[in-house]
């Protein structure tokens, strides 16, 4: 594979989502091939590498598994912050958890690199029984969002290597710029509000 | 070595009735294969042969302070180490030669909890030096069992989280695997989360409860460590809303880190690596999913004698400790594993208590507090900023689907 014209590319890449939604657990199997029925809760955040080879250029991602519980959220921009990729998750058996994932495209959009390339993962898609978030309306919110979706299952591996290949594919192959300063003013003025409640 | 002496130091109902220590033999030592053991508190470890022998040591060593302390017990009596009631005893003479006593016990204190508390005197110690057993007698005996039973069956977002969090806190652990494990640390976090709703649960409170339990022996002992623990030793809000006091504090190692370590500071600052992204988990699970447990209960005896300062001066260390390999790296992925596999092989506490006291030099707790005040209307700034642009967001969203 190695020829002159391959490319290497590190882009950092962050999983967002409600507690419990599987973001581990995807990158567990991801990075080393497995999966655990209990897998710690993460805390502040994981890090992991893991490096795929597709057509034209060879991708080195470092990865930021972060905390899914709400007072953590407070913590995420120092993680997204910079990313050229995202991967969303949320639990399809779990649509409160699909809310939470759509407040983090929403942040994503509004505060994350501007070219970021973003993935809607439906995880859990192997608990048939229990779904409460159909395919056909995680799509739907994809698409108006321009972001890609898959259903993932950690557990059996179903499209586990393929949302981070279709990733690798979609970034651009010029290193993304970096967004040094931290927190980006918003330009809109305030609004007053009570607190903004997302995953609880 | 350690198999039966060990096991006669340490007792309590929490631990696997049997613990085997692995002894490398001749063939393995050759092949320095990766080995599997069992630590003093159940933790499966995995390690090569070099570290078990790094443990072995370090055991010895903490036979032979067992020994220093229970020959000062024999000298001075079996509770000397308890705090001093000075302001209840008669006036005169008397209560000078005591404060003088209580002086000399509290220096011999001091250097004795740096070179570690034995485990069986743990919890006795503990509960003294933290205060856990002042702000245990402010209330009814009855308290925590009361408390217990009057929340019993009641279900809140806490206790949702907490149950969620049982089986994904230390799995593998042989007593947390169990039901009767599960059940008491799902006693001590729940009965928090009543007595503190402003805390309530925080992701992060279930591996500290865990490890207070392992050590305390009751629940009972363990619910009173993490309040003392949340109330008094750390900083305010550490658990609360949105981590404010985490937020501050992790600004406070930033600016410890330059001053402390300023090479290392200015080269990861080029690198664009900002130190919070590893540190955040150090200070909210007080290092015990990054350190060997023996090692992180050592961290611990320092942290309940001499209170939250403790938290830089280990953090500093491991960032000193790596000094050289961490000017060598150009990628973030490289500064992360240094700082993991160093943390993870910590088996030896001395090891990185020394550099945290000796080498990283003196801080008062009065300074880190000035710094504290200094840093937290930054911090309520921009998280205040955040909750606003949040908030602007999802105005402008259109209406979601109710929550339940
Ligand atoms: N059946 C099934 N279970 C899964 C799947 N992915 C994760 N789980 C389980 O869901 C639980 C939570 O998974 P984690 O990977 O820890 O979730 P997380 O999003 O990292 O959670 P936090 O770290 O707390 O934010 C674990 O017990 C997993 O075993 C999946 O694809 N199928
Ligand atoms: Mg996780």
């Amino acid at each position: 594979m190695a020829n002159s014209r391959n490319k290497n590319i590190n882009a950092k890449l962050v999983l967002l989502g409600d507690v419990g939604a599987g973001k581990s657990s995807l990158v567990l199997r991801f990075v080393k091939g497995q999966f655990v029925d209990f897998q710690e809760s993460t805390i502040g955040a994981a890090f992991f590498s893991q490096t795929l080879a597709v057509n034209d250029a060879t991708i080195k991602f470092e990865i930021w598994d972060t905390a899914g519980q709400e007072r953590y959220h407070s913590l995420a921009p120092m993680y997204y912050r910079g990313a050229a990729a995202a991967v969303v998750v949320y639990d399809t058996t779990n649509q409160a958890s699909f809310a939470c994932a759509k407040k983090w495209v929403t942040e994503l959009q509004e505060q994350g690199n501007t070219n970021i390339v973003m993935a809607l993962a439906g995880n859990k898609s192997d608990l048939l029984d229990s779904r409460k978030v159909t395919a056909e309306e995680a799509q739907v919110y994809a698409q108006e969002n321009g972001l890609f979706f898959m259903e993932t299952s950690a557990k059996t591996a179903q499209n586990v290597n393929e949302i981070f290949h279709e990733i690798a594919k979609r970034l651009p192959r010029a290193q993304p710029p970096q967004n040094p300063s931290g927190m980006v003013l918003m330009e809109r003025p305030p609004v007053n509000g009570t607190s903004s409640s997302c995953c609880s | 070595m350690f198999g039966t002496q060990a096991r006669g130091e340490v007792s309590h109902e929490f631990q696997p009735p049997l613990m085997q220590y692995w002894r490398p033999n001749i063939y393995t030592r050759r092949a320095n294969i990766v080995v599997k053991f069992q630590d003093l508190y159940g933790f499966t470890v995995e390690g090569n042969v070099d570290d078990v022998n790094v443990l072995n040591e370090v055991r010895e060593k903490v036979r032979q302070q067992g020994r220093v302390w229970w020959a000062l017990e024999a000298n001075k009596g079996a509770n000397w180490y308890l705090q001093p009631q000075i302001s209840s005893l008669s006036e005169g003479i008397g209560v000078a030669a005591l404060k003088l006593s209580a002086l000399a016990n509290s220096i011999t204190l001091k250097k004795l909890i740096r070179k570690g508390i034995p485990p069986v005197l743990r919890p006795k110690v503990w509960f003294s030096v933290s205060g856990a057993a002042k702000k245990r007698s402010t209330v009814p005996e009855s308290y925590y069992n009361d408390l217990i039973k009057a929340v019993e069956g009641k279900v809140t977002p806490a206790t949702k989280q907490i149950d969620h969090d049982l089986p994904r806190t230390f799995p593998g652990h042989p007593w947390f695997d169990t039901q009767e494990g599960r059940a008491a640390l799902r006693r001590v976090l729940v009965g928090y989360s009543f007595r503190d709703c402003h805390v309530g649960y925080c992701q992060g409170l279930n591996y500290v409860a865990a490890l207070l339990l392992l050590v305390m022996k009751t629940e009972e002992d363990a619910f009173w460590m993490l309040a003392v623990l949340l109330e008094n030793v750390l900083v305010n809000d550490c658990y609360t809303d949105n981590l404010s006091g985490c937020h501050v504090e992790q600004r406070v190692f930033k600016d410890l880190l330059s001053k402390k370590c300023p090479r290392i500071a200015a080269h990861l600052e080029a690198m664009e690596f900002d130190v919070s992204l590893v540190a955040t988990e150090w200070f909210l699970c007080l290092f015990s999913k990054s350190l060997p447990s023996e090692t992180t209960m050592r961290v611990w005896d320092v942290l309940f004698y001499d209170g939250a300062k403790v938290l830089f001066h280990v953090a500093l260390a491991i960032f000193k400790m790596n000094e050289e390999e961490l000017l060598m790296t150009s990628q973030i992925g490289d500064v992360i594993n240094i700082l993991q596999r160093s943390t993870h092989h910590l088996y030896d506490p001395d090891d990185l208590l020394t550099v945290a006291f000796d080498k990283i030099g003196s801080m008062t707790s009065t300074t880190i507090t000035k710094q504290r005040k200094k840093q937290e209307p930054a911090v309520m700034a921009e998280l205040d900023q955040r909750l606003r642009r949040l908030n602007s967001l999802k105005m402008d969203d259109k209406p979601d689907s109710p929550r339940e």
